[in-house]
């Protein structure tokens, strides 16, 4: 009888311990190492196009300089992200993109809650959770983050309003 | 019996014309205004130059900026809300922008989509003038793969994104962002947010300035909450703010000083209560006329009429000097040519004013002529009868007076004299030669310089950067006009790339002419040509896909993007401004300058508007100071006119004595620039529209002392109103409005010269009782 109790108990306050997700316990979890390297693949799904646009590259990271995104496949294209470059973006939409991705990639949460309310889980060491914007400017292009980690990032997917969704996979090669 | 009934009657009428005059004024409704700008020169220039200033300065004349600012964010917010909300409930208020709305957004954003082929923004422009496909293609791709992207749903409606998403493509930028809808101010320590409110009207209305400056007062009062301002509005209420103020305090001020030198000299409470009868009548009158004639009333005029009742008093005044030694049958036919000379030169020199192109100033005349015609009126008509009973009393005073003065060693005309003249206007002419003008705009600043740096903070920190120059493109044709635009717009390009000319504003940007809208598809059309099967295989998309693209290009490239569909839309009302709707067959559009260099920038768009009669480069504060700068030297003109008319006149009647009066405020006319020059660093429009004030006056002392050959109760009389002028223009000196002040010092000097003139003029032989 008491066991059943210690089992529902349980069940009932642990899940509802770690469902109290936050950007503080995020940051407690998550780590941003100085320099960071690896491969993504990206996929745009397309709902007009009814398929996928897949491409490959790599990434790599220096904290508090730079974050460098090379597309290798099928076209060539890289990007630069500084936190200046950034602020000096003059289109407003491109300028929080970045800003926003930069955070994720990078694990700022201080400056992803300035957007974002959080939901999500955590449990043991990875978590998935889902941001939502709560800025109509934001929301009308991008209706939910969702992302999975450890203790670094995995998986990133932007969900855009009509349906498009983009889904970003990171695989680190550690320095 | 009989001259006296009619008499009576002219009274009773004139009683009953006053009482008509006020019911009428009262009907009206009357507005008091307290524009600066109803002080400006009507311009002598086109409809369509007047018409776009207007436009431009709307901007700035309807809106008001608020920045609310506070330690705690939520508390901001929360104020933000509540004065929006209260603002928009206002009925003086046409729109309040404090936030973005998601639906409002989306739709601003895509707008201009169905127009994509047709308006293209300068670089897309540029890289499909150099037929440049190939690198338009591999961005295209390099924007649909890129990690930036989003929104690429119009893959197949505008596979080579041509409509930039940031949609309208030169709005300015401004230093603020949407934060959970609001909109907050960045680069500022403390969370700032932004309130832009435009009103239904000009912002001049006292009641408006009142209830729109209360509510945001109510809202922020008893928190930590600071608020900054800008806006018209602002400077009109302070500055109608100064002018009630000033009106109290000068007129309340010179009408005690008045009052207690009357009860001195009269020592009697009824001649103070008589003085006050034509003054009150003739500031009433004035007042109902005005509005009758201008509806609306300028508070400088109000201001400017306290001191009309230091002029209007002299009629009285003579009046009840001189009844104290002549009877009530006497009085009238000795001193009514001496009055009437003396409104008849009163007139004329306060409606000359009448002539100037200042809408203020002719309001100004207005007031001063129908205010001295009823103080005439009332002392002609209604004094006989009232000082009916009152018996011959020398007044004990004005012989002391007048012995006194006659004491004093007189002008004689002897070698010594003359050779001290001619020094004199040696010294005179050396010292006006030096004579600068100034015709700064600034002279009709009123604002207090705290809002005035309030007004800057809030500009900065939003970077709001804007000026009143621009470039007026004018054509038969809005089509003409954006074409003719088109093609200036690379040579400002030029202008900018020198650092002549910083950013400017043109509607062909967003709105392009048709024939360049033509210009585009044909690019386009190029571009679909030669890249759209290339783009897709790249893709790996089938071709069932790439149709479906071309259809769309197909059934949308014809549509083109109007003037009339524009206006339509929802981001035509930030653009709408520099579109000056037709007039008497001409249209026009507005290049707007952020600014540019004064020197050179200036005399590049001179010349550019130089080479072609349908560009016109608008500089209103330099249109301003050139207009003030020809109407000073006209106005001189018009002084040496007035001398040689009254001059004219008067030889008529005191044939060779005619200089003993002209001369007195001539002579002080020149001095009092002499002291200008020195104490004002400088000459402007109002000192020398004053000028006419003392020749007014001055010609009334002249005349009243030549009618009774200078008998000691005129000369009492008009040394009585000569100080009662200075009290009530002497205290114009210390008003904050630039212009009473300049008034107030000229008008100071000038008749406490001409004092001076009459009294070494006065004749010592005469010295005994009565006239």
């Amino acid at each position: 009888m008491s066991r059943t109790f210690l089992i529902i108990a349980l069940l009932y306050s642990f899940p509802a311990y770690s469902s109290e997700i936050s950007f503080e316990r995020l940051v407690a979890i998550t780590e941003t190492p100085a320099h960071l390297k690896g491969n993504f693949t990206q996929e745009k799904y397309l709902k007009i196009l009814e398929t996928g646009l897949v491409s490959k590259g790599v990434f790599s990271y220096k904290k508090g300089e730079y974050l460098n995104w090379e597309t290798l496949d099928p076209i060539y294209n890289k990007l630069s992200l500084t936190p200046t470059n950034i602020s000096n973006e003059q289109d407003a939409v491109s300028s929080v993109l970045s800003e926003i991705l930069f955070s994720v990639l990078t694990a700022q949460w201080g400056s992803l809650s300035k957007y974002f309310d959080l939901s999500g889980r955590i449990e043991d060491q990875t978590w998935a959770v889902v941001l939502l914007p709560v800025d109509v400017a934001i929301a009308g292009i991008i209706t939910k983050v969702e992302l999975v980690g450890d203790v670094l990032l995995r998986k990133i997917v932007l969900h855009e309003k009509d349906g498009d969704y983009t889904t970003i996979e990171l695989a680190y090669q550690y320095q | 019996m009989i001259k006296q009934k009619s008499q009576l009657l002219l009274a009773v009428v004139w009683l009953f014309t006053i009482v008509i005059l006020l019911i009428l004024a009262a009907e009206k409704n009357a507005k008091f205004s307290s524009s600066i700008f109803a002080l400006l020169p009507e311009s002598d220039q086109s409809a369509l130059i007047r018409q776009s200033s207007k436009q431009i300065s709307n901007d700035f004349s309807r809106r008001l900026i608020l920045m609310l600012s506070g330690p705690d964010e939520t508390v901001v917010r929360d104020a933000i809300e509540k004065l929006a909300r209260e603002l928009s409930a206002m009925t003086d208020v046409a729109e309040v922008f404090w936030r973005v709305e998601k639906e409002k957004a989306i739709r601003a954003r895509n707008e201009l989509f169905p127009y994509r082929f047709a308006v293209l923004d300068s670089k897309a422009r540029q890289k499909l003038q150099k037929a440049e496909y190939g690198e338009v293609s591999e961005q295209a791709l390099g924007r649909i793969y890129s990690l930036l992207s989003i929104g690429q749903s119009a893959i197949l409606d505008d596979p080579f994104g041509l409509y930039s998403l940031s949609g309208s493509t030169s709005a300015p930028n401004l230093n603020f962002e949407v934060s959970k809808s609001l909109l907050k101010v960045t680069g500022v320590d403390q969370p700032t947010y932004l309130v832009v409110l435009e009103l239904v009207d000009e912002p001049y209305d006292l009641a408006v300035q009142d209830r729109v400056l209360g509510t945001i007062e109510d809202v922020t009062a008893g928190s930590d909450i600071t608020i900054e301002r800008s806006g018209m509005l602002l400077h009109a209420a302070a500055g109608a703010r100064q002018a009630s103020t000033e009106i109290s305090t000068i007129g309340l001020g010179s009408l005690i000083g008045i009052a207690m030198l009357i009860l001195f000299v009269f020592r009697r409470i009824t001649t103070l209560g008589l003085l006050l009868i034509p003054v009150s009548v003739g500031y009433i009158s004035a007042v109902a006329i005005s509005i009758l004639v201008f509806r609306e009333v300028h508070l400088v005029t109000l201001a400017f009429g306290a001191g009309l009742i230091g002029v209007s008093i002299d009629y009285a005044l003579h009046f009840l000097c001189e009844r104290r030694v002549l009877t009530n049958s006497q009085i009238l036919p000795r001193i009514l040519p001496g009055l009437t000379l003396g409104l008849f030169s009163s007139v004329m020199a306060y409606g000359a004013q009448a002539l100037a192109p200042f809408p203020g100033l002719r309001q100004m005349a207005v007031f001063s002529v129908s205010g001295l015609i009823a103080a005439w009126l009332t002392v002609v008509l209604w004094f006989p009868w009232l000082t009916r009973k009152q018996t011959i009393q020398a007044l004990p005073l004005a012989e002391k007076f007048n012995a006194l003065c006659r004491r004093l060693p007189a002008l004689r005309f002897n070698r010594f004299s003359l050779v001290m003249s001619i020094l004199l206007l040696v010294i005179v002419a050396i010292l006006l030669a030096s004579v600068t003008g100034i015709d700064d705009v600034r002279l009709l600043q009123t604002s207090p310089k705290s809002l005035v740096a309030e007004e800057q903070k809030v500009r900065a920190t939003l970077g709001i950067k804007s000026s009143s120059q621009y470039l007026l493109v004018k054509s038969n044709t809005l089509e003409n006009s954006l074409q003719k635009e088109e093609r200036i717009i690379p040579l400002l390009e030029a202008l900018k790339q020198e650092g002549l000319v910083a950013d400017f504003q043109a509607i062909s940007n967003v709105l392009p002419s048709l024939s360049r809208q033509e210009e585009n598809l044909k690019m386009v059309s190029a571009l679909y040509d030669s890249q759209l099967i290339n783009l897709y295989a790249k893709l790996n998309l089938t071709d069932a896909k790439r149709d479906e693209s071309l259809t769309s290009f197909d059934r949308e490239k014809n549509r083109r993007l109007t003037p009339e569909r524009f206006q339509q839309l929802e981001i035509s009302n930030q653009w709408v401004n520099l579109i000056v709707p037709p007039e008497q067959g001409e249209v026009a559009t507005i290049l707007r300058f952020s600014g540019l260099n004064e020197g050179e920038g200036s005399a590049a768009l001179l010349s550019l508007s130089d080479s072609d009669p349908d560009l016109i480069f608008v500089d209103q504060t330099r249109n301003i100071t050139a207009l003030l700068g020809k109407y000073r030297l006209e106005i001189i003109n018009w002084i040496a006119m007035a001398y040689l008319v009254v001059f004219v006149v008067l030889v008529f009647r005191y044939r060779n004595r005619v200089w003993r009066i002209v001369l007195p405020p001539a002579a002080a006319s020149i001095l009092t620039l002499v002291l200008l020059v020195q104490f004002e660093q400088g000459i402007n429009l109002f000192h020398l529209m004053a000028l006419i004030l003392v020749l007014g006056i001055g010609l009334d002392m002249g005349i009243f002392l030549a009618e009774t050959d200078g008998s000691s109760h005129t000369w009492m009389a008009v040394s009585m109103s000569c100080v009662t002028s200075l009290l009530a223009f002497g205290l114009l000196t210390l008003s904050k409005t630039p212009i009473l002040h300049h008034f107030g010092i000229t008008v100071l000097c000038g008749l406490g010269l001409v004092w001076i003139f009459e009294l070494i003029l006065l004749d010592r032989g005469r010295n005994e009782v009565g006239i």
